[in-house]
């Protein structure tokens, strides 16, 4: 009997799991930051020197007091194969011109920019220790005006680089459409949407641990992109990639807010080089709600126009993105919304533009889902309005613009290509799943009497991207047989969370026609696998899984080749099956692999991998009710169908959808940063006042999927782990419009929370608009 | 998130501890639960010098009853109050019902109600209950011992007439006769934070009339406010009028899962009161008259006002529909 779902439940869930921060290093240092309370004004003075009295506090440093600090965000140049690195994004995450003239310092110098950034670093003993040096510390900044929002950010009347506008990216998708579109269509909805920036939330925040030997710095950090962190600290220390080994132990989530090199490594990992000592940083909860990445936050316009029969003619999507202080990691990533903007509809013209606007917050960075959510609940919005509008049901709206299932691989007018689909077989397993009929009834007998509550039914279909962009679509995998037998299998990917233990080596064992258990899984460690990119934009399936598939048949291949050479045969006469090779013509019995290695030695293969862009795609459907006494939202039913082409564990997919369907139920109702004027976030009490739907907010949610291959790799498998993220949101507020009947779509803005409903239900409805 | 050092003792006796307190040159707190405490420790806005931890100290762990009145000692926990028949009568009711709305098991089975009123946080459920019941507070120090009415003792967020020096022994609560009815409703974003709202009622009726009524409101000033404005509405206010039927829609029909209505009692929604009944007039009043709302993120003071008028009615539905089910023969059942 098989006692856990999953490989690694048996340590996970039993508390052998072993995270950076369980990590013991002898005489390791534990650093703490002196954050600025302020969130915008000029650092006058920095003092650390009674910190340095503080017993076990080792030191403490402002920037003044280390100068050779290097900046963070690097240019990792003249790297072969880089993965994403922040200035020239592979992904287009920055660009040249947005971080030029630009500096983003480890510590703040003469100005801080966000509540929360660093000012100065005490190292203690212990973390007891460091943070009684922290208390010590003193500064004196002079505040000045903050900017929270990126209108205000636009209208640079205050700027966060002198001299510079806060307008750090422009960007557009698509052509520019005539007015005479908007002028003969039927209908046109125009609406204004907030995708209010949110935090990832981890269970575990950031973790870092540096330890230097031998002229070497071996760093564990909870993180996708194991890699990547290796070259950009490199390059920060002055040193060759050989010399630093990153490891990735067990990790507590990452949602995105894990992959890049934050300012805190940067100064851990220059202070552990500096000292010759181990010093690590275990980010607490409060620290990584005020200092880590945000997701999200776009101000967006639309103008989506149809004609009588409800055939979508145009659409247009204006996004001010709000990109936090530094632009060196995501002014870039708002255009994943441009660029999926056209959504599963055929829209014949579709134009996005993007202005990414400095503010005084901390960076937005991709968080699950990354910037297609943003997309789908724009446009998806706007469909159930259109819909209204039009007096049509608004899944027959869609109907008529879904692309079929004969038109791909689609070229979309924001330049995508879509790989396949069927969005109307989605549509329509969502519809029949939920009982879209029967609610539909009960919504009509509701409103026929004036004291019931009100219900709404809310669609949201979506497509998405996964895999990564052009130029960060390979990994590196590999297979190999040591002389025991046993099989290793390799690849550039790194969990932090997503079953790899138990779908990779399963994959690789499927391939060879192996036992399961003969498989074994390293990733995340530098050192034993030399090359990688990582896990971010859904790609491990994808891109990995698809990358071991393939290293695992050259290994039967070459194994089969030294089996040949060994007897003395043409190849052709060698049979791999079931991880034994046979020779096919003299019916003698086979040779093991494992006796093949002892003849032979170990046998490698380790491969590049290209994969194409995924286009995982799916509907979602919500039902809710709502208290509008008190504003209160009761999503009454979620059903979530998503399509991410072949599934390597059905389990494992449904863990995924459900996850992120629960953090798509917390952009739509729960999850949000309310700003001070002065631009510090008012969240002084953690999670107590940043609220994620915990299980007991969880509503019957109910998962299905479809299957389309992906033809853009042999294994046919697409991204899966962002889909609840991007397709549960809008479906949710579609429901909550749908129940009040309001006119103004503008009115209900995420979170829904109870006084933001409150008001929308007080708004003039739509019979009477 | 660590605390900065501190002294630590943890006595046997009430003695030891008002001898601990008694250091009044430093700052020395009282750990109960520490379901309040640690966590400001680890953000360090409170640096005690000195903790003294009560939770060794016999005696305090027990709910007394005498002469009418129920005395909670400084070590009880909130989970205790989870069963109604930890207190006789229709308080144990209403703490039941109060009690699940604070945070989530594990804390309640480490968080202390005397805890509760010594902290004073404005939305605070017992302190909503303290204020509505005249309970007293029983405090000591080395001078000997003190009794503190709950409408003298909450000074505002956090702030309370106990002197530094003074532990909390316990809290004395009336007991609720036959005749009184009880109910606690609360809005709150989700399951484990803080109330947005809050409310306590307890009515007893004669002959079909409310004869006495007490209102206590958690979150709606900077302290837990008596809702006076409210109840004098309701005096001779006629019982019969109030529909308790919970609304059936909010129950969906067919094979549709049943689905648990979290906030407040969130099924009588539907079926609103019409704004002339006396129990819409005390929401009015207690929202207009009694509470004081102070602006925080999702809940300014117009939308609290709001919630705080349809909370108050709502929760005399519940008081009025737990009397009918409890009432004792001769408390006036019609
Ligand atoms: C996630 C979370 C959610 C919560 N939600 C709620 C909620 O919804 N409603 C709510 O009311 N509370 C809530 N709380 C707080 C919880 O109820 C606390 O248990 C309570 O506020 C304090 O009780 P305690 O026994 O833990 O006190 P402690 O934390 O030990 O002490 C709190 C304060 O009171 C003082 N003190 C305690 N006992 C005495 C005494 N006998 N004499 C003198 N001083 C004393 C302490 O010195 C300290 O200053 C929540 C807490 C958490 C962590």
């Amino acid at each position: 009997m098989k006692l856990w779902t999953r490989r690694e439940d048996a340590r996970l869930l039993t508390g052998h799991g072993r995270y950076v921060a369980d990590l013991v290093v002898p005489g390791c240092l534990d650093a703490a930051f002196v954050r600025s309370r302020v969130a915008h004004g000029l650092i006058r003075e920095v003092d650390c020197s009674a910190a340095r009295e503080v017993p076990g506090v080792v030191g403490a440093w402002s920037a003044a007091d280390l100068s050779e600090l290097p900046v963070c965000a690097n240019e990792a140049a003249h790297l072969q194969d880089l993965p994403p690195v922040p200035r020239t994004m592979l992904a287009k995450l920055s660009t040249e011109d947005a971080v030029n003239g630009r500096e983003w310092p480890s510590l703040a110098k003469d100005r801080v920019r966000y509540a929360g950034e660093a000012v100065a670093v005490v190292l203690g003993e212990d973390r007891y220790r460091a943070e009684d040096g922290a208390a010590e510390v003193t500064y004196r900044i002079d505040p000045l005006p903050a900017v929270v929002t990126p209108a205000a950010g636009a209208a640079d009347s205050v700027s966060l680089f002198d001299g510079l506008s806060n307008v750090a990216f422009r960007g557009t998708a698509g052509e520019p459409i005539e007015e005479v579109v908007w002028r003969r269509a039927a209908a046109v909805v125009e609406a204004r949407y907030r995708q209010q920036l949110l935090l990832p939330t981890p269970m575990e925040c950031r973790t870092i641990l540096a330890v230097p030997e031998d002229g070497r710095l071996t760093v564990w950090s909870g993180h996708q992109m194991p890699h990547r962190l290796r070259l950009e600290l490199a390059k920060s220390l002055g040193w060759p990639a050989e010399r630093v080994r990153v490891v990735v132990p067990d990790t507590g989530g990452a949602f995105g807010s894990k992959s890049a090199t934050f300012p805190e490594y940067v100064a851990v990992v220059f202070l552990a080089v500096k000292l010759g000592r181990p010093v690590r940083w275990i980010e607490d909860r409060m620290e990584s709600m005020s200092v880590a990445t945000r997701g999200r936050g776009q101000d967006q316009r639309v103008r989506l126009a149809a004609d009588e029969d409800g055939r979508l003619l145009a659409y247009e999507l204006e996004i001010d993105a709000d990109v936090g202080a530094y632009p060196h990691l995501g002014v870039g990533l708002p255009m994943q919304t441009a660029w999926m903007a056209t959504g599963p509809y055929m829209t014949p013209r579709v134009h996005a533009t993007v202005r990414s606007v400095l503010t005084n917050t901390m960076v937005t960075y991709p968080y699950r889902g990354a910037g297609r959510p943003e997309a789908t609940a724009a446009l998806e919005r706007s469909m159930d309005v259109l819909a209204r509008r039009l007096g049509l049901d608004p899944a027959e709206l869609r109907r008529r613009n879904l692309i079929p299932p004969e038109s791909f691989p689609y070229q979309t007018p924001t330049g995508r290509r879509y790989d396949s689909g069927n969005y109307a077989a989605a549509l329509e397993l969502a519809l029949e799943t939920i009982g879209y009929d029967a609610w539909r009834a009960e919504q009509a007998r509701r409103r026929a009497r004036p004291d019931a509550l009100p219900l709404g039914i809310g669609l949201a279909c979506y497509v998405e991207r996964s895999g990564g962009e052009p130029g960060g679509l390979h990994d590196f995998a590999g297979v190999e047989a040591d002389e025991d037998g046993a099989i290793i299998a390799h690849c550039g990917a790194a969990s932090s969370g997503q079953s790899h233990e138990t779908t990779f080596p399963a994959l690789v064992a499927r391939t060879l026609g192996v036992d399961e258990y003969r498989v074994r899984l390293v990733e995340g460690d530098t050192d034993a696998q030399p090359e990688g990119l990582g896990s971010f934009a859904s790609r491990s399936a994808q891109v990995d899984g698809a990358a071991l598939q393939n290293a695992a048949l050259l290994f039967a291949e070459r194994a089969r080749e030294r089996a040949a050479e060994l007897w003395g045969v043409p190849v052709e006469e060698v049979e791999w099956s079931g991880g034994t090779l046979y020779p096919v013509r003299d019916g003698s019995a086979g040779m093991d692999l494992t006796e093949l290695v002892k003849a032979t030695g170990p046998l490698r293969v380790h491969e590049r991998f290209e994969s194409g862009m995924g286009f995982p795609f799916g509907a979602h459907a919500a039902v809710a009710e709502i208290d509008t006494e008190l504003g209160v939202v009761r999503v009454l039913r979620l059903v979530a169908v998503d399509d991410s082409g072949v599934v390597l564990d059905p389990a494992v997919v449904r863990g995924q959808a459900f996850g992120s369907a629960v953090q798509g139920i917390g952009q739509a109702l729960y999850e949000g940063i309310p700003y001070g004027e002065d631009g510090v976030p008012l969240m002084a009490n953690g999670l107590l006042d940043y609220l994620v739907p915990t299980a007991s907010e969880i509503p019957p949610i109910e998962i299905k999927d479809t299957c389309t291959p992906s033809p853009s790799t042999p294994l046919g498998a697409k991204g899966a782990g962002e889909s609840g993220c991007i397709g549960s949101p809008a479906a949710i507020v579609n429901a909550v419009a749908d129940a009040l009947q309001i006119a103004d779509p503008d009115l209900l803005q995420m979170p829904l929370t109870p006084d933001v409903v409150w008001r929308a239900a007080r708004a003039p409805k739509y019979e009477e608009a | 998130m660590k605390p900065a050092a501190f002294d630590y003792v943890a006595p046997h006796t009430v003695r030891e501890a008002v001898d601990a307190l008694g250091d009044t040159w430093r700052d020395v707190r009282v750990l109960a639960g520490g379901q309040s405490l640690i966590l400001e420790m680890h953000m360090r806005r409170i640096c005690p010098d000195l903790v003294v931890d009560i939770n060794h100290v016999a005696g305090l762990d027990r709910i007394g009853l005498d002469d009418g009145t129920v005395r909670v000692g400084a070590l009880v926990r909130h989970q205790v109050f989870e069963s109604p028949q930890a207190v006789p009568g229709p308080l144990g009711r209403l703490c039941a019902n109060a009690v699940v709305n604070i945070a989530h098991p594990p804390i309640r089975t480490r968080g202390t109600l005397v805890g509760s009123i010594a902290w004073a946080h404005p939305a605070s459920e017992w302190c909503a209950i303290a204020v509505a019941l005249d309970a007293v507070i029983e405090v000591r120090s080395s001078g000997g011992v003190r009794e503190i009415a709950a409408r003298d003792f909450f000074l505002g967020p956090l702030q309370t007439a106990r002197a530094p020096d003074e532990i909390i022994t316990s809290v004395r609560f009336p007991l609720l006769g036959g005749s009184t009815g009880v109910g606690f409703v609360e809005h709150r974003r989700t399951h484990f934070c803080f109330a947005q709202v809050a409310v306590a009622a307890a009515v007893t009726v004669h002959d079909g009339l409310i004869v006495d009524a007490r209102i206590g409101l958690a979150n709606c000033a900077d302290r837990p406010v008596r809702a006076r404005a409210a109840e004098r509405v309701l005096i001779g206010a006629d019982v019969s009028a109030a529909n308790d039927h919970p609304f059936a829609d909010a129950a969906l029909a067919g094979d549709h899962q049943p689905v648990d209505h979290p906030f407040g009692d969130a099924d009588l929604a539907g079926n609103r009161l019409p704004a002339d009944h006396p129990f819409a007039r005390a929401g009015r009043a207690a929202a207009d008259e009694d509470a004081a709302p102070v602006d925080e993120p999702y809940a300014d003071p117009e939308y609290r006002r709001q919630v705080i008028a349809v909370l108050v009615g709502r929760t005399l539905r519940q008081a009025v529909a737990d009397w009918r089910s409890h009432a004792e023969p001769e408390g006036g059942l019609r």
